[in-house]
């Protein structure tokens, strides 16, 4: 992954860095935190610490320090802030943080509406800030690591006219790059010749597949929790949507093994030339065109995330943000710090490598960007049209549990082990426990 | 003053007393003590909410719980005797080579060089079943058409967990077993040889007791190691899929750290500890015993 | 003639089908790690290949050169991983294997009330499950300050290979016969000089064996290390093959170069005390 960092968008970040250097002050007054160090626990990876080489201007422009105390990745440094909540070695100052896992950390975190001006907020994609919003409190400021997820495919596919009118003859519409869940499943059902080529794949296990049926249910027209957070899956709805996971897998038309598929799992998969339809991350652009890494490098389409069949396009999206902590003795320098990371030059810098910003004006700025670059200007408009009507995970505490309630029984069902009633009816029944046993109804 | 004097065994048995107990006992005391409140990570003031016995009646009446506890027995009872007898056959085979004993012997300790989460990963891609080494390998040999979802279906899953455990282990019995087969006095297997007995009765007779001990020892830190297995797990298979092969390791470490339930997470720890007392004191009663019957017992 | 033949018939037989055993479980024993340092020259479009490339089309140094390169290059700080790798492990090998001295002497040569329950008690420490012990120990640390530091994996990689150097040092001091130190002290050494000119020299080879166990045992240990560690001023290296992993993309190639580094030190060192390794082992293991 890290061949598409360092690959083709080098030359932008580099000349990224150039031009932020010289628009870094303005927000924070020279000397305003001299003698302040700010602790800090961010995230690792090879994808993330671009942005980390530009806080020595941050340090300059305001006399503070950055003490970075840890860098993990997000399952490890999610451990690692319950831990310290429970030990109460909370009086570090700023954490990495996730709009999944940000209802856990409710005591952590402070509000960040009384250091972060009104403006600034209001420059954010209002979605994204209103998912870092739990009781009215602002708990993190949105980084250019947004995501949702768009379909990747393979553009050959549909470009062979023998197989575009057997397709026709089968299923009485003409083959194209699908619009439906139910377009992908017929064409994957189609395009499948096991155990060498599928048709699709999906995240098979833990808070993954949770989130995959999750915008599945939403795009067939149901809900996974009603208001009060009582489940609300065991519908019709929510039916139709695991029905949905439960015939690809019969018909051989997804990996063998795709329930035990993570992330990556499934990226090198389609990077593999096996998978013709590949709903998947941003992240993954790069990789997939990039030819030392990806086997379908130049034959990369990618199209905005399918709808279900209430209409709604499926749109699942998270994203990286920083916070705050209640305990911090310096929270504006803190706070300075998180608004400095997170503004506009910033999320440029990142964004250049291809992540997707949370700013608006910077998704306008690499659109423009993007224009000479036939592959990046389809990536991001694709994604763009699935941001639009993207939405975030349920805004509980016990999202998290309630996946590793519900993902065994999701499992269960595609592998046969129960039927999609059985499964649904069991996973309702245990959330609900887990809801009244938490005093939430 | 009159300076306090211990006797010289304590002296010398202090620091490791005292490590053991700064970092195993009183951390120990404390988890037990949490397993009776309702201790959620994310909640510190929890731990101060005495639940009494709940955690524990909750996990002995889970029938999810008690499927883990099986299938981790399962796990241990098959993998400690495969290592045993894989890890006797290797000994075998090395001791009676003439040449290179140098060379086989690291090449044997090999697996032992491996971090157990390196192993994990290594044998989620060798075992995947559209890339992976495996079905590759057999897909290109013409054996199969198929691709063999080895860390899906409900036996092959656990295969795939028990073979990795087994790769990274079978080399501790190896060594073991070899280091007893260079300590065997002849004179017992020539007294054999000039009565007329087969290979197979010297060696069930005169060469197996005597080894007995070691394999012991073996079985002994095993059972003690076991628990690394979890790294192994939790990459490969994280328990799942749909709960097949869901081990105590897995199970209380999701509940501890992911769903931030701690102190249910360490009611099922302190059940599952009997586990791992029970096993270590088994072998080392074995052990004990078998070395007294060589005549050498302390 | 005809017996003879059969006879030879089959020692051939024999020895075809031991070095066939021999030669499949080395096969099974060595393949994976092989993959392993073959993946880590390999670029990652061979790697997950499909159809299989068996015969690799191209060998570089790319995941290593991107391993060392800067950040945002790829680059990881494996120097850094390295060193507090060999510090941590050297340090609390030395410091087990000093404390199994200590108690395994006394194991070995005193008498005292409920020996049998110590000694069963000092081993049972280590079969307490990890997560068990994951969160006090951290509460623990964290509260004391030794958090993401070489003193805290220390103190933690010490009592976890105490019980085992405990053990086996015990079992080879029990072999060497009291005489051979009461003699010494007879001609005018004190107990400490008998220990170190007598007994220690004899029971060398033990304690190597002991050495070599808890060395790799540190060496590798990710559990607690993920738990203990923060940053880069005490992170070994099992937890920074982490730093190829992120959200949603794994560096598989990367993580193998890495694992290249890890492994081949712990080979250096076992290929050059393996002799005394099985001495020790024959001595110390058995006579308990």
């Amino acid at each position: 992954m890290k061949t598409f960092l360092s690959g083709a968008s080098c030359a932008v970040l580099a000349t990224a860095a150039v031009t932020t250097i010289v628009a870094v002050t303005g927000i924070a007054q020279a000397g305003e935190f001299d003698g302040i160090t700010i602790e800090a626990k961010l995230i690792g990876g090879q994808q993330y610490e671009a942005l980390y080489a530009r806080i020595p201007e941050w340090e300059a422009a305001t006399g503070a320090k950055v003490d970075i105390i840890s860098k993990k990745n997000h399952f490890e440094l999610d451990k690692e802030f319950k831990s310290d909540i429970a030990a109460r070695t909370t009086d570090w100052c700023v954490g990495s943080n996730h709009s999944s896992f940000a209802s856990q950390y409710a005591s952590l975190y402070t509000d960040l509406n009384g250091f972060i001006g009104k403006d600034v907020v209001d420059e954010f994609v209002q979605a994204n800030i209103k998912a870092a919003t739990f009781d009215g409190k602002l708990v993190m400021l949105p980084r250019a690591q947004f995501d949702v997820s768009a379909l990747y495919y393979q553009k050959d596919l549909y470009e062979d006219a023998a197989r575009a009118k057997a397709f026709e003859a089968k299923y009485g519409y003409p083959l194209a790059v699908p619009e439906t869940w139910a377009q992908v499943k017929d064409q994957a059902i189609f395009f499948a010749d096991p155990p060498n080529f599928y048709g699709t794949q999906y995240a098979g296990k833990d808070e993954a597949i949770v989130g995959r049926y999750y915008e599945m249910v939403v795009a067939e027209g149901g809900q996974l929790f009603n208001d009060d957070f009582s489940p609300a899956f065991n519908s019709d709805a929510g039916k139709r949507a695991l029905q949905w996971f439960v015939d690809l897998y019969d018909a051989g038309a997804v990996p063998a093994g795709t329930t035990n598929y993570l992330w990556d799992d499934l990226g090198n998969g389609f990077a593999s030339g096996t998978i013709a339809l590949n709903l998947d991350w941003p992240g993954w652009a790069g990789f997939f065109n990039d030819p030392t890494a990806s086997k379908v490098a130049g034959n990369v389409g990618v199209a905005p995330a399918p709808k279900g069949s209430a209409g709604i396009r499926t749109g699942w999206s998270g994203f990286h943000g920083f916070s705050v902590t209640e305990d911090c003795a310096h929270k504006e320098a803190a706070a300075s710090l998180v608004e400095f990371l997170t503004n506009e030059n910033s999320q440029k810098l990142e964004s250049s490598a291809g992540p997707l910003p949370s700013r608006t004006a910077v998704w306008d700025y690499i659109s423009e960007q993007a224009k000479d670059d036939p592959y990046r200007a389809e990536v991001l408009a694709a994604f763009k049209e699935t941001a639009a009507t993207a939405f975030a995970v349920p805004p509980t505490s016990l999202w998290i549990e309630a996946t590793n309630l519900i993902y065994p029984e999701l499992q269960a069902a595609i592998l046969g082990d129960k039927t999609v009633d059985e499964a649904l009816a069991d996973a309702a029944e245990a959330v609900d426990d887990l809801m009244q046993e938490e005093g939430v109804y | 003053m009159k300076r306090l004097k211990l006797p010289p065994w304590l002296v010398l048995l202090l620091p490791a007393i005292l490590i053991l107990s700064a970092v195993v006992l009183i951390p120990l005391v404390l988890s037990l003590y949490s397993s009776f409140t309702s201790y959620r990570l994310t909640r510190p003031d929890s731990i101060f909410n005495w639940v009494g016995l709940f955690n524990y009646e909750k996990a002995v009446t889970d029938a999810k719980f008690w499927a883990a506890f099986g299938r981790t027995v399962l796990l241990l009872t098959v993998a400690l005797n495969l290592e045993m007898l894989l890890g006797l056959g290797l000994a075998l085979m090395v001791s009676k080579v003439t040449h290179g004993q140098r060379l086989l012997r690291t090449m044997m300790m090999f697996p032992m060089m491996f971090s157990p989460i390196l192993v994990g990963f290594q044998f989620k891609f060798i075992f995947n079943d559209n890339v992976g080494l495996v079905n590759n390998a057999l897909q290109s040999l013409g054996i199969t058409d198929r691709a063999i979802p080895w860390l899906v279906d409900a036996d092959l899953a656990m295969f795939s967990i028990i073979f990795a455990e087994v790769w990274t282990a079978t080399s501790v019995f190896g060594i073991l077993i070899l280091a007893g087969l260079y300590a065997i006095p002849r004179d017992p297997l020539e007294a054999a040889k000039v009565d007329g007995c087969t290979s197979w009765q010297s060696f069930r007779y005169v060469t197996l007791p005597f080894l007995m001990p070691f394999i012991y020892i073996a079985m002994a830190i095993r059972s003690l190691d076991v628990a690394r297995a979890y790294d192994i797990v939790q990459v490969m298979t994280n328990g799942g899929p749909a709960r097949r092969t869901e081990l105590l390791w897995t199970l209380i470490g999701r509940t501890g750290y992911v769903d931030a339930r701690m102190g249910y997470a360490n009611a099922m720890g302190y059940i599952s500890i009997f586990l791992a007392i029970f096993f270590t004191v088994y072998f080392f009663k074995k052990l004990t015993k078998s070395r007294k019957e060589l005549g050498m017992g302390a | 003639m005809a017996r003879n033949f059969n006879h030879r018939i089959r020692r051939y037989t024999f020895k075809a089908m031991h070095f066939f055993g021999l030669f499949l479980a080395m096969m099974v024993l060595c393949v994976p790690g092989f993959w392993i340092v073959l993946n880590s020259f390999r670029p990652t479009v061979e790697i997950m290949a499909k159809p299989p490339v068996w015969i690799p089309n191209e060998l570089n140094l790319d995941h290593y050169r991107a391993m060392f390169g800067g950040i945002g290059e790829g680059g990881v700080p494996v120097l850094t991983y390295f060193t507090n790798s060999l510090v941590i492990s050297v340090t609390s090998t030395v410091i087990a294997i000093l404390i199994g001295m200590a108690g395994g002497y006394a194991f070995a040569r005193y008498k005292f009330k409920f020996k049998g329950g110590i000694f069963v008690g000092l081993m049972i420490t280590r079969a307490v499950p990890g997560v068990a012990l994951s969160l006090p120990l951290f509460i623990i640390f964290a509260r004391v300050g030794i958090i993401d530091t070489h003193i805290g994996m220390i103190i933690a990689y010490v009592a976890l290979n105490v019980p085992f150097t405990v053990w086996l040092i015990d079992g080879f001091f029990r072999q060497i016969p009291p005489e051979l130190a009461e003699a010494a002290e007879i001609d005018g050494c004190t107990r400490w000089q008998a220990f170190w000119r007598v007994e220690f020299p004899v029971a060398r080879s033990g304690i190597a064996s002991a050495g070599i166990f808890a060395f790799l045992t540190s060496w590798n240990e990710y559990a607690l290390a993920s738990q203990l560690t923060r940053s880069t001023t005490s992170k070994t290296m099992p937890v920074g093959l982490l730093d190829f992993t992120s959200e949603f993309t794994l560096n598989w190639g990367g993580m193998c170069a890495l694992a290249v580094l890890m492994i081949i030190p712990a080979l250096i060192l076992t290929f050059l005390v393996q002799k005394h390794l099985i001495a020790g082992l024959t001595f110390g293991g058995v006579k308990g």
